[in-house]
């Protein structure tokens, strides 16, 4: 489990894209989370779909939420 | 505590952890974008205000529309909407579209768009539209996109831009020199495309359209493109 300044970072998986801007993730540890996409991402256009491989970045105050901060080439 | 890292980067710290940033950014175009990652509104605030004394106007950023916090956000911090567009899903098979038997207005050839044409294009492009269309052209810079262009005697009429995202790619520009529109060119440029596309798998693509775009919203609409959500174009004077 990567960590860092930035806080916990987790490889996972989008599932399912949501209808209030969040995605449900299943990260790479097994468990599901709702993540948004982060600022930076959005900034550039990046689009988040169904099986997308990305990074996210766990909240310290609710483990179950999360920001997409990084998308990787499938 | 607000730091700042870099000239245009801000990170809010507590107990020595980062729980929020600030970033800024130059777009292509010299647009400057900003976006604010933070997982309270406090710290939202706390970053925003501290950018914003720094960074130069106008200033922009980019949010979902269905993000109504962070759109409330913003405009709470003094931004406006510039634009709005809405992101369709566009099918590629010619039977749901209805683009399998159009063909180019006589006259008009659909080829790939040369280095030398793409830098007309953008000339062109941009002294008719700027300053509402974003940088999808550069010239030099064609990236991984790929470019259609309609000829008519010789000159650039039209030109579409798609962009090879993995599993969707994505139609970032669909433009029709002035004068030679409501001739079907722009709808010949997308059925070359969207034809390609299908015979090659790939079942549909993804396309913004300007809300004010009337021609492309219709042009959307009638190849049964599915409309499935908005961006906001936030500007900060």
């Amino acid at each position: 489990m990567p960590g860092s300044a930035n806080g916990v970072q987790l490889e996972g998986t989008v599932l399912e894209c949501l209808r209030n801007a969040t995605f449900r993730v299943e990260l790479s540890n097994g468990h599901t989370v709702l993540a948004h996409i982060s600022g930076k991402i959005r900034k550039n256009y990046i689009r988040i779909l169904p099986f997308d491989r990305v990074l996210v970045e766990l909240t310290p105050y609710d483990l179950t939420r999360g920001r997409i901060v990084f998308r990787y080439r499938n | 505590m607000v730091t700042r890292p870099a000239q245009w980067q801000w990170h809010a710290l507590e107990d020595d952890l980062v729980v929020g940033r600030a970033e800024a950014s130059r777009r292509p175009d010299g647009r400057l974008f900003i976006s604010v990652d933070a997982w309270h509104d406090v710290v939202f605030h706390q970053l925003a205000e501290a950018a914003l004394a720094a960074l130069p106007r106008p200033l922009h950023t980019v949010v979902d529309e269905a993000d109504v916090d962070l759109t409330a956000q913003w405009r709470g911090a003094g931004f406006v909407i510039r634009r709005r567009e809405w992101e369709h899903v566009v099918p590629t098979d010619p039977i749901i579209t209805g683009l399998g038997a159009v063909i180019a207005p006589p006259g008009v050839t659909i080829v790939a768009a040369a280095d030398d044409l793409l830098d007309e294009v953008d000339r062109a492009v941009r002294a008719e539209n700027c300053p509402a269309m974003p940088a999808e052209i550069l010239p030099g810079r064609r990236g991984l996109s790929t470019f259609t262009a309609a000829e008519l005697d010789g000159r650039y009429a039209g030109l579409l831009r798609l962009a090879p995202l993995p599993r969707r790619p994505r139609i970032g520009l669909i433009a029709v020199r002035a004068g030679m529109r409501r001739r079907g060119i722009g709808r010949a440029l997308l059925a070359d495309t969207l034809a390609t596309l299908h015979r090659r798998g790939v079942e549909t693509v993804s396309a913004d359209v300007h809300e004010a775009n009337v021609a492309a919203l219709a042009l959307a609409a009638g190849v049964r493109a599915r409309r499935v959500s908005s961006n906001l174009e936030l500007e900060l004077r």
